[in-house]
């Protein structure tokens, strides 16, 4: 499963897939939700649409696809984020935003998000609950902004459901809030002494956060933000914190110019 | 053999061992920054993508303005590289360790504002994927003390070797590099 989805990440990482994958097995077996939307995984993470022009009314809910553009790019960077985070909040409106309307939209750079909730923020997993329940239904991209735009709202108040409503259509919205029905425990994090949270039973969401998390600690993510880039097969070392976007766009010309 | 003249060439050997040590790490400090990365070769491209993988950890500090950053990462490191080999020869000693003093300061300085405003970013300080943390500030802490021994020492050796060269009842001594 762990390489259906992130064959780049764990082909950087490959000296510790094997325990993450026997992981992510076990806990693939366990989970009604994830079983069922394992084979939809490989054929929506191979498509050559860029994950946000998926279609909105998929007739079910599939795995999670919280990526924005195309998948053929010859940059893949993968983030490690926490909604919560103020580093991870700046880092998406400076810096992802550009990035997005400029070497995404061009097919230069494939952005691949990854949860990584902190134990410290009280509603950064639930706010990663939402963010992949909306990309179950193709409305990743949208989500991802109105969780990062409203970031200093919700932090003070805790409803995120507002705010991820300004993003949606009342008809998607209606269908994310369907997926997150059985949801309703605490919401998985990342530990500060690294065991693994539990998924709730009858959230389908919580083992895509989890294998997240467990990604992460491969890394490992030691703060939020947390990136990865990946060219011509290469996995280049993570960067942490805040970059800007011309420095960003600098190492990405470089890589294009080699 | 009286105390001093014991204590004398141990501290020119403590010295010697100090510059090497600093001379090292420096070296060692350039490498990491400028070998390739993700399985490339060395090559002018190599140390290009180096520098810009550096420049990202420079600007994550946010300290400087964007148009700085790649000035300065691209200064660094073959500076950090010059540097190591100056101190390696041991030519005019006083001045290669006070400017090692003086960057190992900016260093410290930086990283110390750095953590205690609580940004979570890479050291950068040999490469990438190190985390700025406190061993990291007590390292880079270390490092500057043993700098500044190491100037300390110079001064007072070069100072020492002037009274030793002194003139005495109108013979002049030879003139030493430093």
């Amino acid at each position: 499963m762990i390489s259906a989805i992130h064959p780049l990440l764990v082909r950087g990482w490959s000296s510790r897939a094997p325990l993450a994958a026997a992981f992510l097995a076990a806990l693939a077996i366990l989970s009604p939700a994830s079983k069922a939307q394992t084979a939809a995984t490989p054929a929506s993470s191979k498509t050559a649409a860029p994950a946000h022009k998926h279609p909105a009314a998929d007739p079910a809910p599939s795995a999670p696809v919280k990526t924005i553009g195309n998948h053929t790019a010859p940059i893949t960077m993968e983030v490690f984020s926490d909604y919560q985070c103020p580093s991870c909040g700046n880092f998406y409106e400076t810096t992802l935003r550009s990035m997005i309307q400029d070497y995404v939209a061009s097919g230069k750079v494939y952005l691949v998000h990854h949860d990584f909730p902190l134990q410290m923020h009280n509603y950064s997993g639930q706010a990663a609950r939402w963010a992949n329940a909306a990309a179950m239904v193709g409305q990743f991209p949208e989500v991802d902004a109105a969780l990062f735009d409203n970031q200093a709202k919700w932090t003070a108040d805790g409803d995120l459901e507002k705010y991820v409503a300004t993003g949606l259509s009342p008809a998607n919205f209606k269908r994310v809030q369907a997926i997150l029905k059985g949801c309703t425990g605490p919401a998985p994090t990342s530990k500060v002494d690294h065991t693994l949270p539990q998924p709730e039973a009858g959230c389908p969401v919580d083992p895509y956060i989890i294998q997240d998390i467990v990604l992460g600690t491969q890394v490992p993510v030691q703060a939020t933000p947390t990136f990865v880039i990946h060219y011509k097969g290469q996995s280049y070392p993570a960067s942490s914190g805040f970059i800007t976007w011309p420095i960003l766009k600098q190492f990405f010309d470089t890589l294009l110019s080699q | 053999m009286t105390a001093n003249e014991t204590r004398g060439p141990l501290a020119r050997t403590l010295l010697i061992l100090g510059r090497l040590a600093l001379a090292a790490i420096f070296l060692f400090a350039a490498y990491a920054k400028l070998k390739p990365q993700a399985a490339m070769r060395w090559s002018g491209s190599s140390i290009k993508t180096s520098l810009s993988l550096f420049a990202m950890q420079v600007d994550s500090y946010q300290l400087l303005p964007p148009q700085m950053v790649s000035p300065a990462a691209h200064f660094l490191p073959p500076f950090e590289l010059f540097l190591g080999l100056w101190l390696f020869s041991g030519v005019l000693l006083r001045y290669a360790s006070l400017t090692t003093t003086l960057l190992l300061s900016a260093f410290f300085a930086v990283m110390v504002r750095t953590y205690t405003a609580g940004l979570e970013i890479n050291c950068g300080c040999f490469g990438p994927g190190e985390r700025l943390g406190p061993l990291t500030l007590l390292r880079d802490g270390s490092l500057l003390a043993l700098a500044l021994a190491v100037t300390i020492g110079a001064f007072m050796l070069r100072r020492k070797r002037r009274h030793e060269s002194a003139p005495v009842a109108g013979v002049s001594a030879p003139q030493r590099a430093d």
